[in-house]
């Protein structure tokens, strides 16, 4: 998947990373190429602005720490964050499960 | 192990155009990218190069860095509030008919107002970090003291105090009230 096609939904995947607990960047962009199979392709770099961004909205918080000498920035989900990741969780789903029903010409459920 | 030349030429240009405390946590995660393609097997020049390209281009990196910078959204929000101050201090001199110091301050008050906008829009529309911070610091700073400058101004001129003009006055004020807070997190960067 391109990073054009993940617009919209970058946020809610990057929050879905921090949600088994807080993650620095790497192993953020880590867990979303685990439990995408590989198929998510963007560019590492602008994972970090994304994560500073949802920083200033204080859905997630940052805290250094020294490891191998290097100074590394690991972010965790904060109460708000959690919130939001339900939030688009369902919306999400709701969304999916329209399309995935016009595409297919059934029914659409009803949202939950 | 000493880093790839390649990857310390990567991280010099980022230096160069953003903060320290950014390259840092960008350059943690190069390393770390760089270390798990030479565990894939891959030589060490071989894993750099293949480090820098998942990283992406360096101007895509500090681009979406400036996007995200607090001085730009806070440049973004004053020129948004900015017309709505403006009509309140226009609705409230015109109707009031005070034209407060000497033609040539209203003039020098323009000239800043213009450049202050210039600043704003500097920052707001920007893809680089630095001047994306420093236009939008400079033009905040700039419009909290035009804002003090009319409201002292009209003060002094002894207009009377009509609805209009403390509709004005307010919305001034409240305007430095945002610049100021939203300076705080704009410098910390």
């Amino acid at each position: 998947m391109r990073a054009e096609e993940l617009k919209g939904h970058l946020d809610a995947v990057l929050l879905a990373a921090l949600e088994d607990g807080p993650r620095h960047g790497y192993a953020v962009i880590e867990s979303l190429r685990q439990n995408t199979g590989g198929r998510l392709d963007l560019p590492t770099g602008t994972i970090y602005p994304a994560l500073r961004r949802l920083e200033q909205a204080g859905l997630i918080t940052g805290s250094w720490s020294v490891v191998g000498g290097r100074r590394r920035r690991e972010y965790r989900l904060t109460a708000a964050g959690n919130r939001a990741l339900s939030g688009k969780r369902a919306d999400w789903l709701d969304f999916s499960a329209m399309v995935s029903a016009a595409l297919e010409g059934r029914p659409c459920p009803s949202p939950a | 192990m000493p880093q790839p030349r390649l990857i310390s030429s990567y991280l010099t240009v980022l230096a160069a155009q953003l903060p320290a405390p950014i390259v840092e946590e960008l350059a943690d995660g190069l390393t770390e990218t760089h270390r798990s393609y030479l565990q894939q097997g891959l030589a060490p020049d071989d894993a750099a190069k293949s480090a820098v390209a998942e990283f992406g281009e360096p101007q895509e990196i500090v681009a979406e860095f400036a996007r995200v910078n607090p001085a730009r959204r806070t440049a973004r929000r004053l020129l948004g509030i900015g017309p709505v101050v403006g009509a309140c201090w226009a609705v409230a001199l015109i109707t009031d008919r005070v034209w407060p110091g000497p033609l040539p301050a209203r003039i020098l008050v323009g000239l800043a107002l213009i450049t202050i906008i210039g600043l704003l829009a500097a920052s707001a529309l920007s893809t680089r970090y630095r001047l994306a911070a420093r236009a939008g610091v400079a033009g905040c700073v700039g419009i909290a003291i035009l804002d003090a400058v009319l409201i002292t101004g009209v003060t002094f001129t002894g207009a009377p105090m009509t609805w209009l003009m403390v509709a004005a006055m307010v919305a001034s004020t409240a305007r430095i009230a945002f610049a100021a807070r939203s300076l705080v997190p704009a410098l910390a960067r």
